[in-house]
């Protein structure tokens, strides 16, 4: 006679399938991870790259045409870089409001890119520190 | 379809909207006319990549995305 039911062990795996599914969806789902996701798609592969394999990425101010390097992070995370490469100064401005960090390191490119006077009127400067820790991983 | 992109504490909202619907197209105005007189930034990516600041509302745009004001950290 044919059973109907199913077996035990198909539940079991059906079950952490579902469970599986819906912990990946969370992941994916929150604002952090949707913030990154914005950023993504809106900086350039080599912007992308830069932040994936060194923590940061740079960007050119559109006014000054001096270069930033904006690390992984929501405060104190911009600095102005001299033609070697060097930390000069760092800059802190924000978005107003609690975003995720993608969304800040967004706002800050393209601010920088597109009205770099304007957002460096309403920063703070902070003296670099830290550099070599900071360099060597990523600070969120 | 254009979409409206305004960044907040959930990560994003998005507002679709359909650029040859009239009505659709004047909602979406009156939003960009709203978000920046909070204040909000506008921006949108060109062909290339690139981001531009933008003051006026673009039925045309792929993407329009709006931050917040900026502030000293």
């Amino acid at each position: 006679m044919l059973s109907l039911r199913r077996p035990a062990s198909a539940g079991r795996l059906l079950a952490q399938s579902v469970r599986r599914l819906y912990e990946k969806f969370s992941a994916e789902n929150t604002r952090e991870a949707r913030g990154l996701r914005l950023l993504r798609d809106w900086v350039t592969p080599a912007q992308w790259n830069q932040l994936e394999t060194l923590g940061y990425f740079e960007v050119v101010g559109c006014d000054t045409g001096k270069r930033y390097r904006i690390y992984r992070g929501r405060m104190t995370n911009i600095y102005e870089i001299d033609e070697f490469g060097c930390l000069r100064e760092g800059w802190c401005f924000v978005p107003f409001g609690f975003l995720a960090a993608g969304d800040v390191m967004l706002a800050q490119k393209i601010a920088l890119e597109t009205s770099e006077s304007a957002a460096l009127a309403v920063a703070n400067r902070f003296l670099p520190r830290r550099l070599v820790s900071r360099d060597r991983g990523h600070a969120w | 379809m254009p979409t409206q992109i305004v960044m907040d504490h959930t990560g994003d909202s998005r507002t679709y909207f359909d650029a040859k619907d009239v009505q659709a197209r004047a909602n979406a105005e009156a939003r960009f006319k709203k978000l920046v007189a909070r204040g909000f930034t506008a921006a949108v990516r060109t062909q290339a990549g690139e981001v531009t600041r933008v003051t006026a509302f673009d039925p045309n745009a792929e993407e329009t995305l709006f931050f917040p004001r900026l502030v000293g950290g």
